[in-house]
């Protein structure tokens, strides 16, 4: 499915389950989306993640709300999935897109200028360069005999410093490798939405409301 | 035919009264291979801004005078046409890509010149193929060395095929077979076809017998001047002079006085080795000096030695595996000069700065006299107020280096430290690091290519080679 198709449709889908109570439809969701993530053959370690890390906060959000909240077990059932839904509707998108081919199609189909496409995929590409600032930000502080921690301010001035240094070290290289703002440019790879997008899209989304309408439980 | 022609070119910082580039009149000559020398820091980059069409548009800050291709001023070429005249290649090799692989940010690049997409692979193949990166193609940019980035950084240009091409200091960062490559492609482009190229460069290493013409920018006047052989000669002599000196050093063995030991140690950051050593040590109280082509590991040494960079095999500094010591105190104890002033400042004033070292060192070994001393030494006292990025690059290297000797830490890594500097402050810090040496027993360990002025400093000297570091004899 077109990647920026696949986005729109998981960010409505969450959207809709934040506003409506059916845990039934969470458990269907979450089960579907295993289904996709598996057929794709993604990292048993990335699997293992999605399962893993969101437990501490949907236990956390199930434990209150069956202690302390005034709805009841089934609504702790409720949050508990929501979060898993989340993550698992999260992850059909994260796990299985690539983040360049939706730019391409932000670009291309979504008429989002390309200076927003390609300067949000340069910076996603700048994310190891980043990591590795940081880490020189916090030996050089060492040196310097003071321990930055993730809360302290000098680290965000000294990494937002260098961030702009290269958000313009990167627009030079933008402009000198031809590109220009607002300029039509060509495409080697060209994205279209096609039939079956739109069919997946208007039918997944028409599925979810069924469901969502009739499984109240 | 394009000459690249600058006429009345002045540039100057609106706060300042310096200009950075005063009444520049000059003709690069198309088809030929000009060189533009000068300190570090003097104004190079700008003016190649200037010429790229990058300036004023990325500095917002207008210069008077012109910049014409031929006929047409610079400023009259639609922006969409400016990359058929001049494509840039920048010193940073990890900032001159928006794309993820090779092929992408090659396609991203013609698609920009609105090429039809069914030309693209072959353009591609061709241009690969010239730069010798064919087995590059659908490799991630962000795992390939500094050589094969600015060899892709080639492969951009070529691909773009634009009249000129401007190269701002290219090879400070990559290893000598890159840059030996990579000069040799030039050559080709400006002989085989008819590129004009123009590159900054402060360092002369094997130019000599390349160049057409030789531009100077003077670091005084401002000016830059077109050299004849005898004076362009005179440069590189002295250039020579100042990569050399002569001097007897005593070759140190055995383990009494190590302070830093490796051992079964392998460096190998992109998957190629830099640095295999069975055994090696540094020595306590002593300046050992670290030379070798740009590009080869020094620096990658130093990051493994700080613990910025993963390596195989075992560091001990005092008897103590390096990965056992909690981060604070060994980075109190083993301390880097970065190479960028810039990554050592934490405070936005001189004083500030300063000030955290007083406040945050181990020791009091140095007294406020001593630091105001050295301040006014090195021409740095009565700045307190002046924040510190905007300092001069060799203002922020005296800074950096009187932070760092305020902090005296026990031993002192040192990456470059006079890039930037001028002969008589590199005179003088020569003689603060004999201090520290003598009077508060500092080990030093210093990456230089300047040479010459540190003849009184040094120990023992060491060469990294054919991924081989070891102690030599002579200096040179």
């Amino acid at each position: 499915m077109n990647p920026g198709m696949k986005l729109l449709l998981v960010m409505i889908i969450a959207l809709e389950i934040s506003f409506t109570q059916s845990l039934t439809v969470n458990i269907i969701l979450i089960g579907v989306s295993l289904i996709y993530i598996l057929l794709q053959r993604v990292h048993m370690k990335a699997l293992f993640g999605l399962l893993f890390w969101p437990l501490f906060p949907a236990l956390g959000l199930f434990v209150s709300q069956w202690l302390y909240g005034s709805a009841g077990i089934h609504f702790a059932w409720i949050l508990f999935t929501r979060i898993y839904a989340y993550v698992f509707l999260g992850a059909t998108f994260t796990l299985t897109s690539s983040i360049t081919d939706l730019s391409l199609t932000l670009e291309q189909d979504f008429r989002l200028p390309a200076k927003f496409a390609y300067g949000v995929l340069a910076a996603f590409n700048l994310m190891p360069k980043i990591t590795e600032e940081i880490r020189i930000i916090k030996t050089s502080a060492l040196m310097r005999g003071q321990a930055l921690h993730f809360w302290s301010p000098k680290l965000y001035f000294k990494s937002i410093l260098s961030s702009i240094q290269w958000s313009q070290n990167l627009a030079e290289a933008m402009t000198s490798h031809g590109f220009v703002e607002d300029q039509a440019r060509t495409h080697y790879k060209v994205i279209r939405i096609t039939a079956m997008d739109w069919i997946l899209f208007v039918g997944l989304l028409v599925i979810v409301q069924a469901l969502l309408y009739f499984l109240r439980y | 035919m394009t000459d690249v022609s600058i006429n009345h070119f002045t540039f100057h910082y609106p706060e300042s009264d310096v200009k950075v580039l005063n009444d520049i009149n000059l003709t690069f000559k198309s088809h030929h291979f000009s060189l533009l020398s000068g300190p570090s820091g003097s104004g190079k980059s700008t003016l190649l801004y200037f010429i790229a069409g990058l300036y004023p548009r990325f500095i917002g800050i207008d210069a008077t005078g012109s910049i014409k291709f031929g006929d047409t001023d610079i400023k009259d070429i639609p922006r969409s046409k400016v990359s058929q005249s001049v494509a840039m290649m920048f010193q940073n090799p990890n900032q001159q890509f928006a794309m993820d692989t090779v092929i992408h940010e090659m396609t991203f690049v013609l698609e920009n010149l609105r090429l039809e997409p069914a030309t693209m692979d072959d353009i591609i193949t061709r241009a690969l193929d010239f730069c010798g990166i064919k087995q590059l193609r659908g490799r991630v940019i962000n795992t390939l060395s500094g050589g094969e980035k600015q060899r892709v950084a080639l492969a951009c240009i070529v691909a773009m095929d634009p009249q000129v091409i401007v190269l701002d200091e290219p090879f400070a960062s990559i290893d000598p077979d890159s840059r030996a490559d990579l000069i040799d492609k030039l050559k080709i482009l400006q002989e085989k076809h008819g590129k004009t190229i123009i590159l900054a460069d402060h360092d002369l290493t094997s130019y000599r017998d390349l160049i057409d013409e030789f531009y100077y920018l003077d670091p005084d006047s401002h000016h830059i001047s077109l050299l004849d052989d005898e004076q362009a000669e005179h440069f590189f002599k002295n250039f020579e002079s100042t990569q050399t000196i002569n001097k007897q050093v005593p070759i140190p063995s055995g383990d009494a006085n190590a302070i830093i030991h490796l051992s079964d140690f392998k460096l190998a950051p992109h998957g190629t080795d830099l640095l295999t050593l069975g055994n090696f040590h540094f020595y306590k109280q002593k300046t050992t000096l670290i030379t070798g082509a740009n590009g080869i590991g020094k620096s990658t040494l130093f990051n493994a030695l700080t613990k910025l960079l993963p390596y195989d095999g075992t560091i001990t500094f005092d008897g103590k595996d390096i990965k056992k010591i909690r981060p604070l105190p060994y980075a109190k104890n083993v301390t880097l000069l970065f190479q960028d002033a810039e990554n050592q400042f934490l405070n936005i004033t001189v004083k500030e700065e300063i000030d955290l070292s007083l406040t945050n060192r181990t020791n009091t070994d140095y007294t406020q006299e001593d630091v105001d001393d050295m301040l006014k030494q090195l021409d740095m006292d009565g700045k307190d107020d002046r924040i510190v990025y905007s300092l001069s690059e060799g203002q922020k290297k005296k800074l950096q280096i009187i932070e760092m000797l305020i902090m005296n830490p026990p031993v002192l890594l040192m990456d470059e430290p006079f890039k930037g500097l001028d002969y008589r402050s590199l005179e003088t810090v020569v003689g603060f690091l004999n201090r520290a040496k003598s009077q508060f027993y500092q080990t030093q360990i210093v990456i230089s290519h300047q040479l010459s002025g540190l003849d009184e400093l040094v120990d023992y000297h060491a060469t990294f080679k054919d991924q081989n570091l070891a102690y030599q004899e002579v200096i040179k």
